[in-house]
């Protein structure tokens, strides 16, 4: 800067200025262009995203029971109820044991089946994925093109204590202590067999967006690490992670999301909210609170609960992703 | 009222749980936009009706439409469609629309918000309004019931005793509940008959016949997930028959200490002891319910369940040949108990309601009073087997269901020695029973666990001020 400012200083101004000056006139065309590409899309995210949000806060703030027009302003009176209700905080404390796990859980899965599949095959010769690597990319892939409510319903059969393929299995294999043990209905395992069953239906796709995120860095790469003497694991904490950081940063956010929802599969596999309430999430706790008990300022206020733990959640994972040195951008 | 909650759990949970999962999760977001629609003054209905007469005792206007929006569940709308008809042809003119919806709360919620309810609702279904949230907009029902049918009788006379008590608020008649239903416990009258088992009278009986199911490599009973508290309103029904209308008031009011009542805690003792001789099926807590049902009516694992007499219609393509499902009334603890054997826990169910600010609630209360004539009755007992409020719409073959044969009995034998409760729906409390009875059935707690668990809800709603409690006499 202080090099080139001493010289060019006087004439440097004027051409930026005309540079710049078409850009402020505003034809036909910018204006009908911004309109539509900008500000269309802006009225519709604040029509049918923003202004409910707001509303559902406003919501929260009375006791409006869903049925009738009137509502009266309560204050944080609802939060202060949410704060006490114990099947509430159950269903908190449920949500965030979700997104602890889930997302570390899932995304460790696939990554680790990703590199199988593309970097983990012979170490001599080219750079290549497991023997039929491609025929296990697309069965792990199968269970995402189920949608959620059937993998739900699937499983709770397969969990089944008298009539089901798990029990079955295992009672064949000798486990006689597993004959009617009920997965979903035992404190101790419902929530783990909700897990497995998510993890399941989410493996396969976060592979291939591995996969995909593997296939864009450079081979020479693997092979220079390869030549320095580098094994499977380094290779994979070293080169791998770090270059597709962006991916597993996007994919963790995308995993906690969805864990912090995970209101299909828990409906699906356990309505009531599951033994002693060990697999009832926020999103059930909320929809049964609006539409069952009417009660639609304390859902709203479940809402903004919700919300606030997402966005946290959010906002965690960036500041972790920087911490660690995500910052440091490598690939340039 | 039981039986209001009762649909939550036993009808179609597939589906039910379908329907809500694809809904956006975030309700409140939903719930948001419902509420941006303005709420339209309506006029009162008095404007807009005709003169009343005997042909048209509520005063609905002239080539008026009914708009009503029913239930379309285990029972179809089809039924409700018949009764149009004869709306239809009763009053010259009316069209009545029969709308079918499966969420009624979410499908009708903008509507209510709005100021522009349907005519008449059945408001039943896993996804059902809660009565107490719209009780005060609700028409009072007491001059359907008042009103003559199609037939000239007056309607009251002409139904089962105790019948109306399920939709009666205070001294507000806020819901007419369609259709009757009888809890107990059914078996297959083949399978008894084969063995030689008689239906127990008391849990001694049931102890023994507990017994002699294992000799035959059966259980006395299984249950599903959903459907625990099916054995609480079993025990509550054996409760009030063994301790009289004390034990059902002090219940139904929230009493303190009303589950440590002797004759409550002695039948949860007496199903411990059947919990604890391993006469339940194990594995309920994670079978899902009509899976855990079919195990009674299809595989015979199983010899007894207890539920309400939709059972059959439920199970219909579960039960096998020759099964012969009857029912029979809930054991009591000792012989003398308060209230004889033969007392019948009874209720209906298909809560039908009237918005006071539908465009023609007094077409709604028409379409009601042809539901509730002779042939629009009769022509719901046949088609679904199950029998109506209306008395007398079912001959004695049942029209060849011995379910409903078995009905008619008990409510016979019964007389007036009928009875029901309402807390658990009225209240909401399902949900939390659910989880209690899930792990008492299991055999991982016991009596004394089960009764603290019951009266910490209790005491909960019952010291929530912002919980409007009905008064129960």
């Amino acid at each position: 800067m202080t090099a080139l400012g001493t010289g060019v200083a006087p004439g440097s101004t004027k051409p930026a200025r005309t540079r710049r000056r078409p850009g402020k006139k505003l034809t036909f065309d910018k204006v009908s262009f911004f309109l539509v590409f900008l500000g269309v899309p802006v009225v519709f995210y604040l029509a049918f995203v923003v202004s409910p949000f707001v509303q559902a806060v406003y919501y929260s703030l009375t006791d409006w029971s869903g049925f009738s027009p009137e509502m009266n302003f309560v204050g944080i009176s609802n939060y202060r109820t949410l704060l006490g209700d114990g099947t509430f905080m159950k269903s908190v404390g449920n949500s965030i044991t979700l997104v602890i796990v889930l997302p570390v859980v899932t995304i460790v899965l696939s990554l680790v089946l990703a590199s199988f599949v593309t970097v983990g095959g012979s170490s001599h010769g080219r750079i290549k994925g497991l023997r039929n690597s491609s025929f296990y990319r697309v069965i792990s892939f199968f269970p995402y093109v189920v949608p959620a409510i059937i993998i739900g319903i699937m499983w709770q059969q397969i969990y089944d204590p008298s009539a089901g393929l798990l029990n079955g299995v295992l009672t064949r294999l000798g486990f006689q202590q597993f004959s009617s043990f009920p997965w979903l209905g035992d404190e101790r395992t419902a929530m783990v067999a909700t897990m497995f069953v998510i993890v399941w239906g989410f493996v396969g796709f976060y592979m291939v967006l591995f996969v995909a995120g593997i296939k864009g860095i450079p081979a020479e790469l693997y092979e220079a690490a390869r030549i320095d003497g580098a094994g499977r694991f380094r290779t994979m904490t070293r080169i791998t992670i770090p270059m597709i950081r962006d991916n597993i940063q996007t994919a963790y956010i995308y995993m906690g999301i969805l864990s912090l929802d995970a209101f299909v599969y828990m409906v699906a596999m356990n309505p009531g909210g599951g033994p002693n309430n060990s697999t009832l999430v926020m999103a059930q706790q909320l929809f049964s609170t609006a539409f069952t008990q009417g009660k639609f300022g304390l859902a709203c206020a479940m809402g903004v609960v919700l919300a606030a733990i997402t966005l946290t959640f959010a906002g965690l994972v960036f500041v972790v992703n920087w911490l660690t040195g995500g910052h440091e951008d490598i690939t340039e | 009222m039981t039986i209001q909650d009762t649909p939550l759990v036993r009808r179609d949970f597939l589906r039910g749980a379908l329907a809500t999962a694809f809904a956006v999760p975030l309700a409140g977001t939903i719930a948001s936009c419902a509420g941006s629609g303005t709420a339209k003054s309506t006029a009162p209905t008095g404007s807009r009706s005709a003169a009343s007469s005997a042909k048209n005792p509520f005063g609905m206007p002239a080539s008026s439409t009914v708009d009503a929006v029913i239930f379309n569940g285990g029972y179809g709308i089809d039924y409700a469609k018949f009764a149009g008809k004869m709306v239809e042809k009763e009053q010259s003119g009316a069209t009545v629309k029969v709308s079918p919806a499966t969420k009624i709360a979410q499908e009708l919620q903008p509507r209510f918000v709005g100021g522009n309810p349907p005519d008449v609702i059945d408001n039943s279904g896993a996804g059902s309004i809660g009565i107490a949230t719209v009780l005060s907009q609700l028409e009072d029902l007491k001059d359907v019931v008042d009103a003559k049918n199609y037939e000239g009788k007056v309607i009251k006379d002409t139904l089962y005793p105790g019948v109306l008590k399920p939709g009666t608020f205070g001294d507000k008649l806020a819901a007419i509940n369609y259709v009757l239903t009888v809890f107990g416990v059914w078996y297959s009258a083949s399978l008894f008959e084969q063995h030689g088992w008689t239906v127990p009278k008391t849990w001694d009986e049931m102890m023994d016949l507990g017994a002699k199911a294992k000799k035959e490599d059966k259980y006395l009973f299984c249950w599903g997930k959903e459907a625990a508290t099916y054995y609480l309103t079993l025990a509550i029904g054996s409760a009030i028959k063994e301790g009289g209308d004390e034990v059902r008031l002090a219940l139904d009011n929230l009493k303190e200490g009303c589950w440590s009542l002797p004759a409550v805690q002695d039948v949860l003792k007496a199903m411990e002891k059947i919990i604890k001789a391993g006469y339940v099926k194990p594995g309920g807590s994670g079978t899902q319910f009509t899976a855990a049902q079919a195990q009674w009516s299809n595989a015979e694992e199983a010899i007894l369940y207890p539920s309400g007499s939709w059972i059959e219609n439920e199970m219909k393509k579960e039960t096998k040949k020759g099964f012969k499902m009857t029912g029979a009334p809930a054991p009591t603890v000792t012989t003398n108990s308060k209230m004889p054997y033969e007392a019948l826990h009874s209720a209906a169910a298909e809560a039908y309601i009237v918005p006071t600010k539908a465009k023609n609630a007094a077409g709604g209360k028409e379409f009601l009073r042809a539901m509730l004539s002779k042939d629009a009755a009769t022509n719901f007992a046949k088609n679904i087997l199950s029998s109506t409020i209306v008395k007398d719409t079912v001959p004695a073959d049942g029209f060849g269901s011995t379910a409903l044969v078995s009905q008619t009995k008990m409510l016979e034998a019964a007389g007036d020695k009928v009875f029901t409760w309402g807390f658990v729906d009225f209240y909401g409390m399902n949900t939390d029973l659910l989880v209690l009875w899930n792990t008492f059935l299991d055999g991982k707690s016991d009596v004394a666990t089960l009764t603290k668990g019951m009266q910490q809800l209790t005491d909960k709603i019952r010291n929530d001020d912002s919980i409007k409690k009905v008064e129960v006499s």
